[in-house]
């Protein structure tokens, strides 16, 4: 009688030594050390242990320019990502339902991630100046620049390949079947797309949606590159707290409190939609 | 009922579907059968209006409806990958169709009901597609196509994921619920079973046409081409040029010659096919005679070959037996349940001239 034994792809004097703990401690250890400790610290740096109030730094956060910041914030996050999901669906069901040059398509939409923020924001920002293209060539004057509309196009630019990729993946895995099911039950084109289509792509949506508000909510180069003195969100008043004015402290509150309302926020988005759904889905 | 008039469909230079044409009468069940790449759900897409024809038309209850979409077109459709909405519930996928035909609430409660009664799920109304094992997903399917009373129905191979079991008891059931509402249905498949015994008429595609609309029995009785011949059913074959010249017609296929019917006219030397169906093909072991000779009985009779046992397959209840005929011919033949028969018997193959096939 042969005994049968179950090989496994890892050597054996490998898989005897590693078990599925010690891969999961590689992760788990590199979030722990590398940003749970450092927030921790954070908010160790947040309190004031001289004299005044120990939260003082928190009382200052929550106030004046700085309340303004984080209102901002999530505003414009909220915004770029309606128009970048508007934009992202848009060209994602063109590239799954209409497109044949699908792949072309696809690595057009990925090289952008190729080229650094920084360049694209000043490519949006010459693309609108007074000497750039609109204005030379077709004598468009825009007055976009340093306005909110400026920082919130340049964020959407920037945000849509993460927002196209998810929704055309869950587009892309729409049985056709189902959408001829919908025609031949007596359901027009735009029935069709908002009874079948958009509820099925909803996975895709939601997952682009929490990455590019994530992204745009937190966003400094945007609003630093594209913004005015009004458009400021608050990783631009945290850097500035940081490195202008050294005031660590407050830097770290604010860090600190933004942090907790976007773990916040999240908390509330998974309790509408299950995150875990979408995001596996991609 | 429903007519189909030169239907041709052009993929680029590639002719996906060349001048079908054929009609469907008021509660006829037709099959559309032919292999898979033969065009024949092209051609039920055209006629559902999901696929543009490149020419020809389609008629529906004496209305051209060639250029309408699908949703103004009055169908009902069942899809092989069932197509059911996995975001809505049984009811919901049942409701929709009868939502956008117009019915108010209180009637889509009912009907949904009715239907679900009707496809013997009446208590699952609130499950997801999911939930639901194969055969109930195919009839929730085809409940939603149906609820809405479509003037025609059409089926696109909805039986092809079942395993065979579940296959031969859908087929039972889908053709009482067919005749209990006499709805006209045109049937899509690759399988011959699931056309000849559903249906009340077979259109035989291949390669994009028409080879034979007849009902099943003339289809397998007689075909009139190799393919039908070839598709539909298996046989056993011949082939050589028909000589006039014995006191019946018989056909020279080299080392043997087979008598054929009487009323077989053809013209002398005529290269012909034959194919004799195994259930008209008699495999028995051959007796062996005084001189240890097993072959001398066979030159006594007609269409008689000896040959020898190849493989023996149990069906349970039937066999086929597949012998190889000393001539070079391979014979095949069902007998009885488990015959007496092993491979590399000596064996005698008959089967009587009125049986052979000629194309």
């Amino acid at each position: 009688m042969s005994v049968v034994v179950e090989r496994s792809p890892v050597p054996s004097w490998l898989s005897d030594r590693i078990t599925n703990r010690h891969l999961v401690a590689i992760g788990v250890g590199w979030v722990t050390f590398f940003f749970v400790f450092p927030v921790l610290f954070l908010v160790v740096e947040s309190i004031n242990f001289g004299d005044g109030h120990p939260l003082q730094a928190y009382q200052r956060a929550m106030g004046g320019v700085y309340l303004a910041a984080f209102v901002r914030s999530f505003l414009y996050g909220i915004v770029t990502t309606l128009v970048t999901l508007a934009l992202a669906y848009a060209l994602a069901y063109y590239l799954v339902f209409s497109s044949k040059r699908v792949r072309l398509l696809l690595t057009l939409v990925v090289v952008p991630l190729w080229i650094a923020y920084i360049i694209r924001y000043f490519g949006v920002l010459l693309f609108f100046s007074p000497t750039g293209p609109l204005a030379q060539s077709f004598g468009i004057e825009t007055d976009l620049l340093f306005t909110t509309t400026a920082v919130i196009i340049g964020l959407a630019n920037a945000y849509l390949p993460f927002a196209v990729l998810p929704i055309y993946n869950s587009l892309n895995a729409i049985h056709h079947e189902t959408i001829n099911a919908s025609r031949t039950l007596g359901a027009g084109q735009l029935r069709t797309i908002y009874s079948v289509v958009l509820p099925l792509s909803m996975p895709g949506v939601v997952a682009a949606g929490v990455i590019v508000f994530i992204l745009s909510a937190g966003s400094f180069l945007g609003p630093d590159i594209l913004g005015g003195s009004g458009q400021s969100m608050i990783a631009n008043e945290i850097a500035r707290a940081f490195l202008e004015a050294f005031n660590i402290q407050l830097a770290s509150a604010l860090a600190v409190i933004y942090t907790i309302l976007l773990i916040g926020f999240i908390a509330i988005f998974n309790a509408v939609f299950d995150l875990q759904e979408a995001l596996g889905n991609l | 009922m429903l007519e189909v008039n030169g239907l041709t469909k052009y993929y680029g230079d590639l002719c996906a579907v060349n001048d079908v044409g054929f009609r469907i009468d008021e509660g006829e069940f037709v099959t559309l059968l032919g292999p898979s790449g033969c065009g024949k759900t092209t051609l039920l897409h055209m006629i559902a209006g999901l696929r543009e024809p490149t020419e020809g038309e389609v008629t529906l209850r004496s209305e051209n409806v060639t250029n309408l979409p699908p949703e103004e077109r009055n169908i009902g459709m069942a899809f092989q990958s069932t197509a059911l909405f996995p975001h809505m519930t049984v009811r919901e996928n049942i409701a929709y169709g009868l939502r956008m035909h117009g019915y108010d609430e209180e009637e889509r409660h009912a009907r949904v009901q009715e239907f679900l009664e009707l496809v013997d799920l009446p208590n699952h109304d609130d499950h997801r597609p999911g939930e639901l094992s194969g055969g109930q997903q195919q009839r929730v399917s085809l409940a939603r196509a149906l609820a809405y009373e479509p003037d025609i129905l059409l089926l696109d191979e909805p039986l092809t994921g079942l395993d065979r079991v579940l296959r031969e008891e859908m087929r039972q059931w889908l053709m009482t619920l067919q005749r209990e509402l006499g709805v006209t249905s045109l049937y899509v498949t690759h399988d011959q079973e699931d056309a000849l015994s559903m249906s009340d008429k077979v259109v035989v595609l291949d390669d994009g046409e028409i080879q034979q609309v007849d009902h099943p029995q003339a289809i397998y009785e007689q075909p009139v081409n190799d393919f039908v011949a070839e598709f539909v059913g298996k046989s056993m074959q011949f082939s050589g040029p028909i000589r006039n010249d014995g006191p019946r017609p018989f056909v020279d296929a080299g080392d043997t010659c087979v008598v054929l019917p009487n009323d077989s006219v053809s013209s002398d030397r005529e290269e012909v096919s034959l194919y004799v169906r195994p259930e008209d093909v008699n495999i028995e072991a051959a007796q062996a005679t005084a001189d240890g000779g097993a072959t001398t009985v066979a030159a006594t009779e007609e269409n008689a070959f000896p040959g020898t046992i190849e493989k023996v397959s149990n069906l349970g209840n039937r066999a086929e037996v597949t012998a190889t005929l000393e001539s070079g011919e391979t014979a095949l033949a069902s007998t009885n349940r488990f015959p007496h028969l092993e491979v590399g018997d000596e064996v005698l193959v008959t089967f009587d001239s009125e049986s052979v096939i000629v194309l």
